[in-house]
Protein backbone atom coordinates (compact mmCIF):
# COMPACT_ATOMS: atom_id res chain seq x y z
CA UNK A 1 0.00 0.00 0.00
CA UNK A 2 1.43 3.34 -0.67
CA UNK A 3 2.38 5.88 1.93
CA UNK A 4 2.83 9.23 2.09
CA UNK A 5 6.12 10.68 3.61
CA UNK A 6 4.82 13.33 6.25
CA UNK A 7 7.41 15.77 7.68
CA UNK A 8 6.21 18.25 10.92
CA UNK A 9 8.11 21.26 11.84
CA UNK A 10 8.24 23.71 14.13
CA UNK A 11 10.37 26.62 14.13
CA UNK A 12 11.82 24.61 17.28
CA UNK A 13 12.15 21.57 15.80
CA UNK A 14 11.30 18.43 13.60
CA UNK A 15 8.04 16.57 15.59
CA UNK A 16 7.65 14.11 13.33
CA UNK A 17 9.22 12.78 10.33
CA UNK A 18 7.86 9.58 9.41
CA UNK A 19 5.66 7.29 6.20
CA UNK A 20 1.41 7.15 7.05
CA UNK A 21 -1.43 6.24 5.69
CA UNK A 22 -3.46 9.23 6.44
CA UNK A 23 -3.45 13.15 7.76
CA UNK A 24 -6.40 14.82 8.98
CA UNK A 25 -5.65 18.48 9.87
CA UNK A 26 -7.97 21.27 9.87
CA UNK A 27 -7.26 23.95 7.50
CA UNK A 28 -9.20 27.61 7.09
CA UNK A 29 -11.74 26.04 4.71
CA UNK A 30 -12.62 23.47 7.00
CA UNK A 31 -10.57 19.73 8.09
CA UNK A 32 -8.98 17.43 5.16
CA UNK A 33 -8.04 14.37 4.94
CA UNK A 34 -5.27 13.67 2.78
CA UNK A 35 -4.95 10.40 1.39
CA UNK A 36 -2.03 9.48 -0.90
CA UNK A 37 -1.92 10.87 -4.56
CA UNK A 38 -3.27 13.58 -3.28
CA UNK A 39 -3.15 16.66 -5.94
CA UNK A 40 -0.55 19.37 -4.89
CA UNK A 41 -2.19 21.33 -2.06
CA UNK A 42 -0.95 24.91 -0.37
CA UNK A 43 -2.79 25.66 2.45
CA UNK A 44 -3.29 27.30 5.49
CA UNK A 45 -4.05 25.95 8.66
CA UNK A 46 -5.53 26.75 11.70
CA UNK A 47 -5.72 26.09 15.27
CA UNK A 48 -6.75 22.33 15.87
CA UNK A 49 -5.83 18.65 15.95
CA UNK A 50 -3.50 16.71 13.50
CA UNK A 51 -4.63 13.29 13.08
CA UNK A 52 -2.26 11.01 11.86
CA UNK A 53 -2.86 7.49 10.82
CA UNK A 54 0.02 5.09 10.27
CA UNK A 55 -0.20 1.34 9.40
CA UNK A 56 1.13 -0.65 12.69
CA UNK A 57 1.92 -3.54 10.86
CA UNK A 58 2.60 -4.12 7.35
CA UNK A 59 2.83 -7.26 6.82
CA UNK A 60 -1.15 -8.04 7.54
CA UNK A 61 -2.99 -5.90 5.60
CA UNK A 62 -6.52 -6.74 6.92
CA UNK A 63 -9.10 -5.56 9.43
CA UNK A 64 -7.99 -2.27 11.40
CA UNK A 65 -4.32 -2.66 11.39
CA UNK A 66 -4.36 1.42 12.15
CA UNK A 67 -2.13 3.34 14.51
CA UNK A 68 -3.45 7.09 15.70
CA UNK A 69 -1.30 9.83 16.61
CA UNK A 70 -2.88 12.90 17.39
CA UNK A 71 -1.42 16.37 17.68
CA UNK A 72 -2.21 19.57 18.59
CA UNK A 73 -1.23 22.55 16.17
CA UNK A 74 -1.40 26.09 16.99
CA UNK A 75 -2.03 27.75 13.09
CA UNK A 76 0.59 27.18 10.42
CA UNK A 77 0.89 26.14 6.61
CA UNK A 78 0.34 22.52 5.03
CA UNK A 79 2.24 21.85 1.54
CA UNK A 80 0.82 18.84 -0.03
CA UNK A 81 3.53 17.33 -2.87
CA UNK A 82 3.64 14.50 -5.10
CA UNK A 83 6.13 12.93 -3.04
CA UNK A 84 5.38 14.23 0.38
CA UNK A 85 3.68 16.29 2.65
CA UNK A 86 4.77 19.03 4.86
CA UNK A 87 3.41 20.61 7.85
CA UNK A 88 4.60 23.70 8.68
CA UNK A 89 3.32 24.44 12.30
CA UNK A 90 4.00 27.70 14.24
CA UNK A 91 3.88 25.52 17.28
CA UNK A 92 2.63 21.08 17.75
CA UNK A 93 2.34 19.17 20.27
CA UNK A 94 2.39 15.50 20.54
CA UNK A 95 -1.14 14.66 22.53
CA UNK A 96 0.56 12.75 25.42
CA UNK A 97 2.62 15.55 25.82
CA UNK A 98 -0.23 18.15 26.32
CA UNK A 99 -0.70 18.81 30.44
CA UNK A 100 -4.74 18.71 30.51
CA UNK A 101 -4.49 21.09 33.78
CA UNK A 102 -2.25 23.54 32.37
CA UNK A 103 -4.01 24.12 29.03
CA UNK A 104 -7.39 24.80 31.06
CA UNK A 105 -5.14 27.26 33.21
CA UNK A 106 -4.21 29.10 30.29
CA UNK A 107 -7.46 29.46 29.21
CA UNK A 108 -9.00 30.84 32.04
CA UNK A 109 -5.79 33.26 32.50
CA UNK A 110 -6.43 34.43 28.36
CA UNK A 111 -10.05 34.86 28.56
CA UNK A 112 -9.18 36.99 31.55
CA UNK A 113 -6.96 38.86 30.04
CA UNK A 114 -9.24 39.53 27.12
CA UNK A 115 -12.46 40.53 29.09
CA UNK A 116 -9.77 43.55 30.85
CA UNK A 117 -7.06 44.56 29.12
CA UNK A 118 -8.68 45.19 25.80
CA UNK A 119 -7.29 47.82 24.43
CA UNK A 120 -7.44 47.53 20.42
CA UNK A 121 -8.76 45.03 18.11
CA UNK A 122 -4.97 43.27 17.42
CA UNK A 123 -4.81 42.65 21.14
CA UNK A 124 -8.39 41.23 20.96
CA UNK A 125 -7.18 38.78 18.36
CA UNK A 126 -4.19 38.01 19.73
CA UNK A 127 -6.03 36.56 23.18
CA UNK A 128 -8.93 35.30 21.19
CA UNK A 129 -6.12 33.08 18.96
CA UNK A 130 -4.43 32.35 22.06
CA UNK A 131 -7.56 30.79 23.83
CA UNK A 132 -8.55 29.19 20.82
CA UNK A 133 -4.77 27.31 20.42
CA UNK A 134 -5.49 26.52 24.11
CA UNK A 135 -8.50 25.06 23.29
CA UNK A 136 -7.39 22.65 20.82
CA UNK A 137 -4.84 21.61 22.84
CA UNK A 138 -7.38 20.94 25.53
CA UNK A 139 -9.64 18.96 23.11
CA UNK A 140 -6.36 16.63 21.73
CA UNK A 141 -5.38 16.02 25.16
CA UNK A 142 -8.85 14.96 26.54
CA UNK A 143 -9.32 13.03 23.40
CA UNK A 144 -6.22 11.23 23.84
CA UNK A 145 -7.01 10.71 27.33
CA UNK A 146 -10.29 8.81 26.61
CA UNK A 147 -9.21 6.74 23.67
CA UNK A 148 -6.07 5.73 26.27
CA UNK A 149 -9.10 4.77 28.65
CA UNK A 150 -11.53 2.90 25.87
CA UNK A 151 -9.40 1.85 23.45
CA UNK A 152 -12.28 0.26 21.90
CA UNK A 153 -14.55 2.99 21.25
CA UNK A 154 -14.15 4.78 18.29
CA UNK A 155 -14.36 8.71 18.57
CA UNK A 156 -15.15 9.84 14.90
CA UNK B 1 34.14 31.59 31.69
CA UNK B 2 35.25 29.58 28.80
CA UNK B 3 33.07 26.14 30.08
CA UNK B 4 30.40 28.63 30.27
CA UNK B 5 30.23 29.97 26.90
CA UNK B 6 30.99 26.44 25.83
CA UNK B 7 27.74 25.18 27.12
CA UNK B 8 25.86 28.10 26.07
CA UNK B 9 27.01 27.42 22.36
CA UNK B 10 26.21 23.92 22.60
CA UNK B 11 22.29 24.74 23.34
CA UNK B 12 22.53 27.51 21.03
CA UNK B 13 23.99 25.48 17.95
CA UNK B 14 20.94 22.73 18.49
CA UNK B 15 18.76 25.55 18.63
CA UNK B 16 19.89 26.95 15.08
CA UNK B 17 20.09 23.19 13.52
CA UNK B 18 16.54 22.28 15.37
CA UNK B 19 15.49 25.59 13.21
CA UNK B 20 16.78 25.40 10.06
CA UNK B 21 14.79 22.59 9.26
CA UNK B 22 11.88 24.57 9.33
CA UNK B 23 12.73 28.20 7.58
CA UNK B 24 14.01 25.08 4.60
CA UNK B 25 11.16 23.80 4.14
CA UNK B 26 9.23 27.19 4.31
CA UNK B 27 11.86 28.83 1.80
CA UNK B 28 11.15 25.48 -0.26
CA UNK B 29 7.39 26.41 -0.14
CA UNK B 30 7.85 29.99 -1.52
CA UNK B 31 9.73 28.76 -4.30
CA UNK B 32 7.06 26.59 -5.00
CA UNK B 33 4.60 29.22 -5.01
CA UNK B 34 6.79 31.25 -6.78
CA UNK B 35 6.96 29.26 -9.88
CA UNK B 36 3.70 28.22 -9.94
CA UNK B 37 2.18 32.34 -9.35
CA UNK B 38 2.61 35.60 -10.86
CA UNK B 39 4.33 36.99 -7.73
CA UNK B 40 4.81 40.39 -9.81
CA UNK B 41 1.90 42.13 -8.29
CA UNK B 42 2.32 41.29 -4.46
CA UNK B 43 3.96 44.15 -2.71
CA UNK B 44 6.68 41.98 -1.07
CA UNK B 45 7.80 41.39 -4.44
CA UNK B 46 8.29 44.60 -5.67
CA UNK B 47 10.23 44.77 -8.41
CA UNK B 48 14.33 46.09 -8.04
CA UNK B 49 14.74 49.57 -8.73
CA UNK B 50 17.26 52.25 -7.97
CA UNK B 51 17.28 51.77 -4.22
CA UNK B 52 17.22 54.85 -2.77
CA UNK B 53 16.65 54.20 0.60
CA UNK B 54 17.08 51.47 2.58
CA UNK B 55 16.76 49.35 6.10
CA UNK B 56 19.11 47.01 7.77
CA UNK B 57 18.55 45.19 10.89
CA UNK B 58 21.44 44.55 12.73
CA UNK B 59 21.36 41.81 15.09
CA UNK B 60 24.26 41.55 17.38
CA UNK B 61 24.88 40.49 21.20
CA UNK B 62 24.24 42.13 24.25
CA UNK B 63 27.40 41.22 25.75
CA UNK B 64 31.27 41.96 25.59
CA UNK B 65 34.35 39.93 26.02
CA UNK B 66 33.75 37.95 22.64
CA UNK B 67 36.38 39.05 20.61
CA UNK B 68 35.74 40.87 17.09
CA UNK B 69 32.20 39.94 16.98
CA UNK B 70 30.23 43.09 17.13
CA UNK B 71 33.17 44.63 15.37
CA UNK B 72 33.59 43.21 12.30
CA UNK B 73 29.63 42.56 11.94
CA UNK B 74 29.16 46.70 12.18
CA UNK B 75 32.12 47.00 9.79
CA UNK B 76 31.08 44.31 7.36
CA UNK B 77 27.70 46.76 7.52
CA UNK B 78 29.57 49.81 6.47
CA UNK B 79 31.28 48.33 4.19
CA UNK B 80 28.33 46.85 2.36
CA UNK B 81 26.76 50.41 2.59
CA UNK B 82 29.95 51.76 0.63
CA UNK B 83 30.15 49.54 -2.23
CA UNK B 84 26.27 48.41 -2.59
CA UNK B 85 24.66 51.55 -2.18
CA UNK B 86 26.67 54.68 -2.34
CA UNK B 87 23.65 56.99 -3.50
CA UNK B 88 21.49 55.61 -1.09
CA UNK B 89 19.51 59.06 0.08
CA UNK B 90 18.37 57.10 3.50
CA UNK B 91 20.25 54.58 5.44
CA UNK B 92 18.37 53.40 8.30
CA UNK B 93 19.73 51.09 11.20
CA UNK B 94 16.90 48.71 13.45
CA UNK B 95 19.46 47.49 16.14
CA UNK B 96 18.99 44.17 18.00
CA UNK B 97 21.29 43.49 20.38
CA UNK B 98 23.03 46.37 22.44
CA UNK B 99 26.94 45.91 21.42
CA UNK B 100 25.99 46.28 17.91
CA UNK B 101 24.00 49.37 18.90
CA UNK B 102 26.91 51.43 20.51
CA UNK B 103 28.69 50.42 17.74
CA UNK B 104 27.13 51.69 14.67
CA UNK B 105 26.66 54.83 17.05
CA UNK B 106 30.35 54.97 16.65
CA UNK B 107 30.23 54.66 13.23
CA UNK B 108 27.66 57.43 12.80
CA UNK B 109 24.40 55.11 11.39
CA UNK B 110 21.34 56.50 11.47
CA UNK B 111 19.44 54.14 14.24
CA UNK B 112 15.94 54.93 14.00
CA UNK B 113 14.56 52.00 16.43
CA UNK B 114 16.49 49.52 19.32
CA UNK B 115 14.79 46.39 19.97
CA UNK B 116 15.41 44.63 23.42
CA UNK B 117 17.91 41.14 22.06
CA UNK B 118 16.70 38.54 25.14
CA UNK B 119 19.55 36.47 25.63
CA UNK B 120 17.79 33.04 24.53
CA UNK B 121 15.79 33.91 21.95
CA UNK B 122 12.59 31.45 22.38
CA UNK B 123 10.41 32.06 19.78
CA UNK B 124 9.20 33.63 17.04
CA UNK B 125 7.18 35.62 19.07
CA UNK B 126 10.03 37.63 19.89
CA UNK B 127 10.67 38.69 16.51
CA UNK B 128 7.24 39.64 15.81
CA UNK B 129 7.50 43.40 16.40
CA UNK B 130 10.80 44.08 14.38
CA UNK B 131 9.38 42.10 11.58
CA UNK B 132 6.47 44.35 12.34
CA UNK B 133 7.92 47.46 12.10
CA UNK B 134 9.90 46.56 8.69
CA UNK B 135 6.78 45.55 7.03
CA UNK B 136 5.00 48.32 7.73
CA UNK B 137 7.75 50.84 6.73
CA UNK B 138 8.50 48.93 3.39
CA UNK B 139 4.22 48.47 2.46
CA UNK B 140 4.41 52.47 2.87
CA UNK B 141 6.83 52.87 0.87
CA UNK B 142 9.52 54.14 3.03
CA UNK B 143 12.43 51.69 2.29
CA UNK B 144 13.07 50.22 -1.05
CA UNK B 145 15.51 47.47 0.42
CA UNK B 146 15.47 46.11 3.82
CA UNK B 147 18.67 43.94 5.30
CA UNK B 148 19.52 42.01 7.86
CA UNK B 149 23.52 41.69 8.95
CA UNK B 150 23.85 38.96 11.24
CA UNK B 151 26.78 36.84 12.01
CA UNK B 152 26.44 32.89 9.94
CA UNK B 153 27.24 30.12 11.92
CA UNK B 154 29.03 28.17 10.13
CA UNK B 155 31.52 26.29 12.18
CA UNK B 156 32.31 26.24 15.64
CA UNK B 157 35.33 28.08 14.58
CA UNK B 158 34.32 30.22 11.72
CA UNK B 159 31.42 32.41 11.82
CA UNK B 160 30.71 34.96 9.13
CA UNK B 161 29.34 38.19 9.03
CA UNK B 162 26.78 38.76 6.45
CA UNK B 163 24.66 41.01 4.83
CA UNK B 164 21.37 39.70 2.90
CA UNK B 165 18.19 41.02 1.43
CA UNK B 166 15.43 40.60 3.37
CA UNK B 167 12.63 42.55 1.35
CA UNK B 168 11.98 42.12 -1.81
CA UNK B 169 11.59 39.15 -1.89
CA UNK B 170 13.57 37.22 -4.15
CA UNK B 171 12.52 34.25 -5.67
CA UNK B 172 15.89 32.54 -5.30
CA UNK B 173 17.64 30.32 -3.02
CA UNK B 174 19.90 32.25 -0.64
CA UNK B 175 23.47 30.35 -0.20
CA UNK B 176 24.03 31.16 3.58
CA UNK B 177 20.97 30.74 5.55
CA UNK B 178 19.38 26.77 4.61
CA UNK B 179 22.72 24.78 3.59
CA UNK B 180 20.69 22.02 2.96
CA UNK B 181 18.53 23.44 0.83
CA UNK B 182 21.28 24.59 -1.25
CA UNK B 183 22.63 21.27 -2.38
CA UNK B 184 19.15 19.64 -3.07
CA UNK B 185 17.90 22.76 -4.72
CA UNK B 186 18.60 21.09 -8.50
CA UNK B 187 16.33 17.72 -7.81
CA UNK B 188 13.65 19.66 -6.72
CA UNK B 189 12.92 22.17 -9.69
CA UNK B 190 12.73 19.28 -11.61
CA UNK B 191 9.98 18.05 -9.28
CA UNK B 192 8.16 21.03 -9.57
CA UNK B 193 7.67 21.50 -13.13
CA UNK B 194 6.52 18.00 -13.41
CA UNK B 195 3.02 18.75 -12.44
CA UNK B 196 0.87 21.68 -13.77
CA UNK B 197 -2.63 21.54 -11.02
CA UNK B 198 -1.67 23.19 -7.71
CA UNK B 199 -4.52 23.61 -5.22
CA UNK B 200 -4.54 27.13 -3.15
CA UNK B 201 -6.75 27.41 -0.57
CA UNK B 202 -8.38 29.87 0.75
CA UNK B 203 -7.15 31.77 -2.10
CA UNK B 204 -3.51 32.86 -3.61
CA UNK B 205 -3.44 35.97 -2.40
CA UNK B 206 -5.21 35.51 1.05
CA UNK B 207 -2.12 32.37 1.27
CA UNK B 208 0.46 35.00 -0.15
CA UNK B 209 -0.64 37.62 2.58
CA UNK B 210 -0.60 34.90 5.53
CA UNK B 211 2.38 33.41 4.28
CA UNK B 212 4.73 35.75 3.36
CA UNK B 213 5.15 37.85 6.99
CA UNK B 214 5.35 34.76 8.18
CA UNK B 215 8.47 33.98 5.75
CA UNK B 216 9.88 37.06 7.35
CA UNK B 217 9.91 36.62 10.76
CA UNK B 218 11.40 32.62 10.25
CA UNK B 219 13.58 34.33 8.30
CA UNK B 220 14.59 36.95 10.62
CA UNK B 221 14.56 34.49 13.64
CA UNK B 222 16.73 31.90 12.00
CA UNK B 223 18.99 34.78 11.84
CA UNK B 224 19.04 35.40 15.02
CA UNK B 225 19.96 32.14 16.05
CA UNK B 226 22.74 32.30 13.84
CA UNK B 227 24.29 35.72 15.79
CA UNK B 228 23.65 33.69 19.14
CA UNK B 229 25.29 30.56 18.18
CA UNK B 230 28.17 32.77 16.77
CA UNK B 231 28.19 34.95 19.01
CA UNK B 232 28.48 31.93 22.24
CA UNK B 233 31.34 30.24 19.43
CA UNK B 234 33.24 33.84 19.37
CA UNK B 235 33.26 34.30 23.36
CA UNK B 236 34.32 30.58 23.67
CA UNK B 237 37.18 31.43 21.22
CA UNK B 238 38.11 34.77 23.17
CA UNK B 239 37.59 32.71 26.48
CA UNK B 240 40.10 30.37 25.81
CA UNK B 241 42.53 33.03 23.67
CA UNK B 242 42.40 34.87 27.17
CA UNK B 243 42.93 31.83 29.55
CA UNK B 244 46.22 30.64 27.44
CA UNK B 245 47.31 33.93 27.51
CA UNK B 246 47.03 34.09 31.03
CA UNK B 247 48.68 30.72 31.34
CA UNK B 248 51.61 31.70 29.19
CA UNK B 249 51.73 34.92 31.55
CA UNK B 250 51.50 32.53 34.61
CA UNK B 251 54.78 30.79 33.06
CA UNK B 252 56.87 33.87 32.34
CA UNK B 253 55.94 35.49 35.59
CA UNK B 254 56.96 32.62 37.49
CA UNK B 255 60.22 32.11 35.81
CA UNK B 256 61.06 35.47 36.40
CA UNK B 257 60.18 35.54 39.94
CA UNK B 258 62.22 32.31 40.04
CA UNK B 259 65.11 33.65 38.71
CA UNK B 260 65.18 36.74 40.82
CA UNK B 261 64.77 34.56 43.55
CA UNK B 262 67.58 32.87 43.41
CA UNK B 263 69.36 35.69 42.27
CA UNK B 264 68.18 36.98 45.94
CA UNK B 265 69.80 33.83 47.28
CA UNK B 266 72.97 33.83 45.80
CA UNK B 267 74.26 37.13 46.42
CA UNK B 268 72.50 36.45 50.12
CA UNK B 269 74.96 33.49 50.26
CA UNK B 270 77.77 35.64 48.68
CA UNK B 271 77.97 38.08 51.29
CA UNK B 272 77.52 35.99 54.21
CA UNK B 273 80.92 33.75 52.39
CA UNK B 274 82.12 37.07 52.12
CA UNK B 275 81.58 38.16 55.87
CA UNK B 276 82.76 35.06 57.08
CA UNK B 277 86.32 35.16 55.08
CA UNK B 278 86.58 38.95 56.45
CA UNK B 279 85.68 37.43 60.16
CA UNK B 280 88.54 34.31 59.69
CA UNK B 281 91.12 37.00 58.15
CA UNK B 282 90.55 39.23 60.75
Amino acid sequence: MKQIKLKIVTPEKILLQEEVAQISVSTALGQITILPNHLPLVSKLVSGEIIVKKIADPEHSRGNNHKEDLMAVSGGFIEVLPDQVVILADTAERAEEIDEARAEEAIKKAEELRKEKIVDAEQFALFTAQIEKELARLKVARKYKRQRTNPGIKIE
Amino acid sequence: MELVAASKMRKAVARVLASRAYSDLTWATVLHLCQKLDTSRHPFFRPDKDAKNIAIILISSNRGLCGSFNVNLVKKVVDSIRVHHPNSKITDIVSCGTKGRDEARRHRLNLIADFPKDDITISTEAIRPISHLITREFLAGKYDKVFVAFTDFQSAISQVPHVQQLLPIVPKIDERLGHIIHEKNKSEEINVDSFADFLFEPSTRALLDAFLPRLLEVQIYQTVLESEASEHSARMFAMRNASDAAADMINELTLAYNQARQAGITSEIAEIASGSAAVEAG
